[in-house]
């Protein structure tokens, strides 16, 4: 292909070089496709989620609008739903609990249980959405078998979640006992649009019908239950002003009213999180992929050392020089960009592989993913494609500035070689010598800070955050210089060192630290791969390690929730009956919301349309989350074990209360803004409680007890429909006995193993690690083509000096074994800073954000080292193997 | 045309000072033609790259075309490379990954020339390589890698023609078509022209030779009259 004459030199030039030195820049185009390719993979699943999500936020809510409330709706509220099926809005109930489930019923109790979440429909249920059930029935149908299949008087159908069945060993058809109640199961369940996307499940779904809830008499007063009443307007007018309306309407019922277009929130800010940190660990195999970037250009330049001399000595300055080889570099990074468009499109096929089982729902399914294109794919694709032509033009700038140190009389380099022309050697102390290097050429310097606001300017728009951005480069400059200063000081070592040891050795540690060896890049980009990913597996580590070690020894073994208040004497005397101990501790708590602080109403729903697009700040979100939760109260006479007062005075034993005195945690007290002598009034049930702040206390949060953030003075609650909790320690092999006999005793009361709940946090906390991993893998993927890079560039160096110890009477074998140990020594220092780097991140991060001791984990660093040399022999072999096979005399005749 | 001032140039290699050429002065008048002479490290073509500006003395003056190009900075000296000098080199140095075409392009794409193109190759035709225009110099011997290289100084027609030992990698009757060649563009255009040479035949056809030695000017004779052009 030939460019018209008309086209500028620079384009002309550059088409030209490119045209000729294709394979130098393989692995120029790998750096840079690989590393568009994980933030454009990352990118696009996020995008694709979010339009899923978007399309199907109707269904994911249950309907246009969702009233939410911790007990059935009373009469006032029934008034308003009466109000609004008149005006023509469809309305069903919905109502979710966690339940026991048991296979059978002996006289030795229950055989086979398991906590499941019950949810309970009417048959209008889903309003939106689709039920994905087996056999392919309507829901309804199911719930409600005909009598000829169901020989009992009254009987009820279970929709049930495959993982029960296997669970339990149970299969269609079968019973299961659920409170007072026999549930025969017609089917399965295998996603339905409304189910809270969280990474954490109590037990499989049992989806039953209100009737069939009634009939098991779960719901007590002040049962853990989360009501649901799913609103349709089919066309009756504007969802938003009936949000309004019926926010207004309800706030004395203490309901939370939302709209599909703010469904699943928590899942949102997840999604939002994780794509957040994804895209930053993409970025960093980007930018290893820039170092590739930067070395490949510096090979590249020392070839053409005498073409750039040549044509400056044609009439060339440096500027056009530079326009010349930054044009090539852009076009390569074009190139690269457009692979890693097409890498990426591939990734966002893997990635929700790589995060399915994350959720415990299969969201995926639940919003009908599909990771095909649409046009909320051509934002992330210009991004990547942006994100991979600056990278380009940042990694590349430094080394062509070396173009203006080439000398048009670098013609005649022979003649000059080693040689420094008289009188331009800068002297002086380090600084001195910087301030005048700055005050002669600060084009250096300039091109330095332009090119580090450059990388912090990317990462921002890639973090989507200016704070997160500035923390992401500035921890990975950092990382970098660290890196850089260890390889340095290695190398600085090895030359100390002289040359120690057999000639193997020495020739390996010659090829290490000569000219040009790029050995300080390598050790750099290996380092980065290793530090990413050992950083995961050490917090991960640390993570799994902490709730262990935290767990003290005498923890219960079981949470038993909503033990009415007439069952708790036999509650207690079946578990004395079983484990021989005493009594159990019994908790008593009851759900409340608060209306008041210091005797001013809390709104945190907006009413209006102008509430709702005013613009929130963080600190506003997390008083909002504090106003609006729902509080478990309990009233204690004793503080509990791990708390301590930070303010006022816990009440006295036997003390005479006025009225209701409250000891709040300190953070609640901070967000809500309420102190001692400040006054907050509760709904409870319907019913009004004040208390009187009287203490500020600081919990210990992760100790496995009950933990409150509200403590009443003994007798506030009197009279109000209180629940038991109870904590129960036996040993494992007691653990199914137990609760099989609390089923059959208390049906309604639910169980929850707390191994159970570790397991399952640690199986997320392996899913998200490795979703992480997955896209961390290109930056050690991105590491290694550093490598290769620059061992291809040293290629012909190294084929020369092969060829030469064989005419002279080395083995192959000699020349891979000095090859093996100067690969093995680079992983050895990879490996070794950039575990070293990881631990110090990971520590931070540990204190930090987590607020958790860091420990050291011999055994998984242990595997990272070993895996990095591993790492840099097979790529410095794949890289080199065809050296060793090379005649000597073919090459030397070329000499 | 070339006015050299007391220029001294010293280079320091492995600590230690080497002074390559020592209080040169010299004149050279337009369209004349020179020949330097001189063994083998007696500074040669570090003179003949300094009046191209290919790199600045330690000391002195050189004034091209009443320019002194030693207090020009980067970009005025490859400008004035481009617009008044050509350079001949004994290796050729032409551009590996550009067709013989490109290599005489250049020069007049960097000077921004119209149809650059059509002008290359009529100078190739010129120098008798109509035929090898699409080659790359590795696919042209010695010789005609040289006239490529001579087609290329002359592309801009510069009013100075500066050949390092031309025929120095070359035998002698390609040497012999070179370096008429480059005796033709001299007498057909009135170039300046200064030769380094080791070869005193090829010297004694010059209008003035010039010796050095050890960085200094040993001898300068006319050897015949300035031919009137």
């Amino acid at each position: 292909m030939t460019l018209p004459s008309t086209t500028p030199f620079w384009l002309l030039m550059a088409w030209r070089e490119s045209r000729a030195a294709w394979r130098h820049f393989i692995f120029f185009v790998a750096c840079i496709a690989l590393g568009v390719g994980a933030v454009v993979g990352v990118s696009l699943f996020s995008a694709n989620v979010e339009r899923a999500v978007l399309k199907e936020a109707r269904g994911l809510l249950g309907g246009d609008l969702e009233i939410r409330l911790s007990r059935e709706m009373n009469e006032k509220g029934q008034a308003v739903l009466s109000d609004l099926a008149r005006r023509g809005v469809q309305v069903t109930r919905v109502s979710e609990l966690a339940a026991m489930a048991s296979r059978e019923v002996t006289s030795e109790g229950a055989q086979g249980t398991q906590l499941v979440e019950l949810k309970a429909v009417e048959p209008l249920y889903p309003l939106y959405g689709r039920l994905k059930l087996e056999p392919d029935r309507p829901l309804w149908a199911l719930l409600n078998p005909s009598e000829d299949r169901c020989p009992r008087p009254r009987c009820y159908g279970a929709v049930v979640q495959e993982a029960l069945l296997f669970r339990l060993g149970l299969s269609i058809g079968s019973s299961i006992k659920i409170g007072d109640t026999l549930f025969m199961i017609t089917g399965t369940v295998r996603t339905e649009p409304d189910r809270m996307a969280n990474m954490f499940s109590l037990g499989p779904r049992v989806l039953v019908s209100q009737e069939g809830l009634a009939a098991a008499a779960l719901v007590k007063p002040g049962s853990r239950v989360r009501e649901r009443y799913l609103l349709k307007l089919s066309g009756m007018g504007d969802a938003q002003s009936l949000l309004y309306e019926l926010r207004g309407r309800l706030l004395s019922e203490s309901a939370k009213v939302s709209s599909y277009r703010d469904a699943q929130p928590q899942l949102k800010q997840f999604l939002e999180q994780l794509a957040r940190y994804l895209g930053l660990v993409g970025l960093t195999a980007l930018f290893v992929g820039g170092i590739g970037v930067a070395m490949s250009i510096q090979a590249f330049l020392r070839e053409k050392f005498h073409s750039i001399a040549i044509l400056k000595a044609l009439g060339s300055d440096s500027r056009t020089v530079i326009q010349v080889y930054l044009t090539q570099a852009i076009g390569l990074g074009l190139l690269g960009g457009v692979i890693g468009l097409s890498i990426g499109v591939g990734l966002q096929d893997v990635l929700p592989r790589a995060l399915a089982g994350l959720l415990e729902t299969d969201l995926l399914q639940q919003v009908e993913f599909t990771s095909g294109f649409s046009t909320a794919a051509i934002g992330p694709l210009i991004k990547g494609l942006g994100l991979g032509i600056m990278t380009t033009l940042l990694f590349s700038v430094w080394p062509l500035l070396t173009i203006r140190n080439v000398k048009p009389a670098g013609i005649f380099r022979r003649d000059f070689e080693g040689a420094e022309r008289v009188g331009h050697t800068v002297t002086g102390r380090f600084g001195q010598r910087l301030l005048i290097s700055f005050r002669t050429d600060p084009l250096p310097a300039v091109a330095a800070v332009s090119i580090g606001a450059g990388l912090a300017a990317l990462s921002v728009w890639q973090a989507g955050s200016l704070k997160i951005g500035l923390f992401f480069i500035g921890g990975l400059i950092t990382a970098v210089i660290a890196l850089m200063l260890s390889a340095q000081a290695f190398l600085k070592g090895l030359r100390l060192l002289g040359s120690p040891g057999p000639l193997v050795l020495r020739q390996a540690l010659g090829n290490l630290h000569r000219p040009g060896s790029q050995t300080i890049g390598v050790m750099m980009s290996i380092g980065i791969g290793v530090m990413v990913i050992m950083t995961i597996g050490v917090i991960e580590h640390s993570l799994v390690r902490n709730i262990g070690a935290n767990r003290p020894a005498d923890s219960p073994t079981f949470f038993f929730i909503d033990i009415q208040p007439d069952q708790a004497d036999r509650f207690s005397h079946l578990i004395h009956e079983q484990t021989g101990d005493v009594a159990p501790r019994l908790t008593p708590l009851v759900r409340s919301r608060v209306r008041a602080i210091n005797g001013q109403s809390v709104r945190v729903e907006a009413e209006t349309e102008q509430e709702e697009q005013a613009a929130q700040t963080r600190e506003d979100k997390r008083k909002n989350w504090y106003l609006g939760r729902e509080y478990v109260l309990t009233y204690l006479e004793e503080l509990p074990k791990d708390n301590t007062i930070v303010k006022g005075a816990w009440w006295k034993p036997d003390h005479l209360f006025v009225g209701p005195q409250l000891s709040i945690e300190e953070d609640a007290a901070k967000h809500m803004g309420v102190n001692v002598g400040g006054t907050i009034e509760f709904e409870i049930q319907g019913i009004s409680v004040t208390a009187e702040v009287t203490s500020i206390r600081k919990v210990e949060w992760g100790n496995f007890s009950t933990n409150f953030y509200m403590i009443l003075s003994p007798g506030s609650l009197d009279g109000a429909p209180i629940t038991y909790v109870a904590t129960v320690r036996v040993p494992p092999r007691d653990e199914a006995t137990l609760q099989a006999k609390v089923v059959v005793a208390f049906p309604n009361v639910t169980s929850i193993n707390i191994g159970d709940v570790m397991e399952t946090f640690t199986n997320v906390l392996e899913r998200l690690a490795l979703a992480i991993r997955a896209v961390a893998l290109f930056c050690i993927s991105a590491g290694a083509l550093v490598m290769a890079a620059a061992l291809t560039a040293t290629r012909y160096r190294r084929l020369y000096e092969a060829v030469v110890l064989k005419a002279i009477g080395a083995t192959r074998g000699f020349i891979a074994q000095a090859f093996a140990a100067e690969y093995a020594l680079m992983g050895v220092v990879a490996g070794t800073v950039g575990i070293v780097m990881a631990n110090a991140l990971a520590w931070a991060v540990l204190r930090y954000i987590l607020d958790l001791p860091w420990s050291l984990e011999p055994r998984l660093l242990g595997i990272g080292f070993f895996c990095t040399i591993l790492l840099t022999l097979v790529v410095g072999f794949l890289s080199t193997y065809r050296i060793l096979g090379q005649p000597p005399l073919a090459v030397l005749r070329h000499e | 045309m070339i006015k050299i001032q007391r220029v001294t140039m010293q280079l320091e290699a492995a600590g230690q000072r080497v002074t390559i050429l020592d209080d040169v002065t010299l004149d050279i008048p337009q369209k004349q033609m020179v020949a330097i002479v001189g063994p083998s490290g007696s500074g040669k073509s570090t003179l003949l790259g300094l009046i191209a500006g290919l790199d600045r003395p330690t000391s002195g003056s050189i004034w091209l075309d009443g320019v002194d190009i030693t207090l020009l900075r980067e970009q005025a000296l490859a400008r004035l490379r481009l617009e008044k000098v050509g350079y001949i080199f004994q290796s050729f140095h032409l551009i590996p990954t550009l067709t013989a075409l490109e290599n005489v392009a250049v020069p007049l794409e960097l000077a921004e020339f119209p149809d650059t193109r059509t002008r290359a190759r009529e100078l190739l035709e010129a120098v008798g390589l109509g035929t090898r225009v699409s080659h790359y110099p590795v696919q042209l011997s010695g010789g005609e890698q040289q006239r490529v290289a001579v087609a290329r100084a002359f592309a801009c027609r510069p009013p100075v023609l500066l050949a390092d030992e031309p025929t120095g990698n070359l035998d002698s009757s390609t040497g012999q078509q070179v370096i008429e060649l480059i005796m033709a563009l001299h007498r057909d255009f009135g170039t300046t022209l200064v030769l380094v040479t080791h070869d005193p035949s090829l010297a004694a056809l010059t209008e003035r030779v010039i010796a050095l030695r050890d960085g200094k000017v040993e001898s300068d004779r006319l050897v015949r009259p300035q031919q009137t052009l």
